[in-house]
């Protein structure tokens, strides 16, 4: 599903040069759910920002769904993102002034479905993370955890094989974090390929394999045989 | 995905009222201000003899001063003599041929309890209507013996006619013109060509001639024109004789000759005219007629004055101002919006659709600068027309293809404005605002 060999990322100035990532060697297999922890300005962001071709790496190769995607231009990567990949923040990035229904709209807009078909999936996440009485809410409207829950239902209407999440249930409650991580694990059921970056070391263990990231680099890979039994 | 553009600038626009409203207000001035001149010098440029310029000519002869040329552009003076109109008059080779000049008087109705006014009269030969293409609505132009003769016929302007004769059918009827009683021949339908080129010296946007009288009644009215008169000999004037016989230039002249040999054929004829004077010790300058179309006359004339062209450039700066002022709005508009725009990378937008989704944003605040421009245009001309009390009536007033080009110029400024902003914010790294949203 997703491969890094030897990915390096660095951000230049005048004066100072900073490795972001050296040396990144990462494979994520299909239907995997992947935490990925480390302290902070470990590269945690910028693997993830890479990985969701939001930036692109400096050097080495990165090969999503077996195709090297270091030489795409900027049209090839926003399909791929838009076809591939479901984003989740932590600040859910809800479109303010975008009910409901329409922010989940915007990704299948780029993609260029049908009205009808448009609808179809967006009825259908709502469906899934139960908020589909309140398509037509602003976001302002929803607790915190629901605002996750459509920013879920937003990453999963394109129906992408792989999802981000970047601290997904930072800004939530233990209780909503819990619901919304539930979800998640329900998702990855479903067979979409998970990754995760968090600073909770609970959430973290209910993923089915841990990598630590230290300066730029994996530094520890911990699988869990049965991550259900850990978080039980 | 255009419509889908459209949507969100609307939604946009609306989430940001005052944003909004200062935007299309910057265009909307600088847009009005640039309307405003460039309809002026639109109208004032306008050739209302346009169908006719390639066969209308304007007759110049040089019979001024020996040692002075006439202040135009090209030396001559803009009109002629009563002498050399009565000679010219006789050729035979333009299909139609024009002497007049501008005179005026008082106008009533005898039957009627209307009180007489002075009326703007034009004193013309009869091939007027025909040459300059003015229609009639009822009866024709006067017999061709009136432009020798003193012949009381007159024709009415469609606005006289309703005045006196409140539209209905005047030909038969008799006015009084002068103190002296006219036959209407003919009343003409509304007539006023704007610039009004075919006499450009007496107000280039003054409204046409309210009655129109046969050429050939000059000695019986003792004739002077209310227009220019000029002379360079000093010529003492004791009787209306010595007048009509004078050097002094008075007369404008036009002929229209429909083929290139009619054209051969009258330069030869002029030549051959002013040669024939100077046997008889006129025309002391050397030999040189002037036969201008309707758009060099213009342009002769400056009817559009180097100034006006100056204010043209003068309003497209103060809309260049405006639209900095618009700039400097949008990007803090859009770079206020960075944040989704980030998110819309994040789920699938290229840079392309966010510049895209911008633009048409910019466009749409132009559109609405456009129309606030449209009525701050209207408003302006109107305030001219009033305080200019009905000096500028046939200029300062925008037709469609003004109001076309006032929106097309405000879409175009705004587009030229967004432009920088939508490539600001296309170009931003969207993973700089997911982070930090």
């Amino acid at each position: 599903m997703l491969k890094m060999h030897k990915v390096r990322k660095s951000f230049r100035t005048d004066t100072i040069e900073t490795h972001a990532l050296r040396d990144f060697n990462l494979e994520v297999k299909e239907g995997e759910f992947i935490a990925v922890t480390g302290p902070s300005g470990s590269g945690k962001t910028t693997f993830l920002n890479i990985a969701g071709l939001l930036e692109a790496h400096s050097g080495g190769q990165y090969l999503l769904d077996g195709d090297d995607v270091s030489g795409l231009n900027d049209r090839q990567r926003s399909r791929l993102r838009n076809e591939k990949i479901g984003f989740i923040f932590q600040g859910f990035n809800l479109i303010p002034d975008l009910n409901l229904f329409d922010n989940i709209d915007v990704p299948l807009r780029y993609r260029g479905f049908k009205a009808s078909e448009r609808r179809r999936r967006i009825d259908k996440v709502l469906q899934q993370v139960g908020l589909a009485a309140r398509a037509k809410y602003l976001p302002s409207q929803l607790s915190g955890g629901q605002q996750q829950r459509i920013a879920i239902a937003r990453a999963l209407a394109g129906e992408p094989r792989f999802l981000l999440a970047d601290e997904p249930t930072g800004n939530l409650d233990s209780l909503m974090a819990r619901q919304v991580m539930e979800l998640l694990e329900l998702v990855n059921d479903w067979g979409t390929t998970i990754v995760m970056v968090t600073h909770d070391p609970d959430l973290a263990r209910r993923a089915e394999r841990n990598i630590q990231i230290v300066d730029g680099q994996v530094a520890d890979l911990e699988y869990h045989a049965n991550p259900a039994a850990l978080s039980a | 995905m255009f419509g889908y553009y459209i949507a969100l600038a609307l939604r946009s626009l609306r989430t940001t009222p005052i944003l909004s409203a200062l935007m299309v207000a910057a265009i909307a001035v600088g847009v009005g201000a640039a309307m405003t001149t460039l309809t002026l010098n639109y109208m004032m440029s306008r050739n209302a003899l346009a169908h006719k310029d390639d066969v209308l000519y304007a007759v110049q002869l040089d019979n001024w001063a020996p040692d002075r040329g006439w202040q135009s552009p090209n030396e001559m003076p803009w009109e002629i003599n009563y002498k050399d109109a009565i000679s010219l008059l006789h050729s035979d080779i333009p299909t139609y041929q024009v002497a007049m000049h501008r005179w005026g008087g008082p106008l009533s109705r005898e039957d009627s309890e209307l009180r007489p006014y002075s009326a703007e009269a034009r004193v013309t030969s009869r091939d007027f209507f025909a040459l300059f293409d003015v229609p009639f609505i009822y009866g024709g132009s006067w017999s061709s013996d009136a432009d020798s003769n003193p012949v009381y016929q007159i024709v009415l302007s469609q606005q006289t006619n309703e005045k006196l004769f409140n539209g209905e059918n005047s030909v038969g009827r008799t006015v009084n013109f002068n103190g002296a009683p006219f036959t209407v021949v003919g009343v003409t339908e509304y007539w006023q060509p704007s610039p009004k080129v075919h006499d450009l010296n007496n107000g280039n946007f003054k409204k046409s001639a309210e009655v129109f009288l046969p050429f050939g009644l000059h000695r019986s009215f003792e004739i002077y024109s209310w227009g220019n008169t000029n002379g360079w000999k000093g010529e003492v004037i004791d009787s209306y004789e010595t007048h009509l016989g004078s050097e002094y230039v008075w007369i404008q002249y036009w002929v229209q000759l429909d083929s290139a040999q009619q054209l051969e054929d009258y330069r030869d004829y002029l030549t051959g005219f002013i040669r024939q004077q100077k046997a008889q010790g006129r025309f002391p300058r050397p030999l040189k007629f002037g036969l201008s179309r309707p758009s060099q006359w213009l342009q002769l004339n400056e009817v559009v004055e180097d100034d006006d062209y100056m204010l043209n450039w003068l309003s497209l700066a103060f809309l260049l101002v405006c639209l900095v002022n618009a700039v400097a709005l949008l990007l803090a508009k859009f770079l206020r919006k960075a944040s989704e725009a980030g998110v819309r990378r994040a789920l699938g937008a290229n840079r392309r659709a966010i510049f895209t989704q911008h633009l048409v944003e910019s466009g749409c605040i132009g559109l609405a600068g456009g129309l606030v421009g449209i009525f701050l245009t209207t408003a302006t001309l109107a305030l001219m027309r009033q305080l200019q009390m009905g000096a500028l009536d046939s200029v300062a007033a925008m037709d469609w293809l003004m109001m076309s080009a006032a929106i097309g110029l405000a879409i175009l400024s705004s587009l030229l404005a967004g432009l920088y902003p939508a490539w600001r914010i296309s170009r931003t790294n969207p993973s700089i605002y997911l982070k930090t949203q």
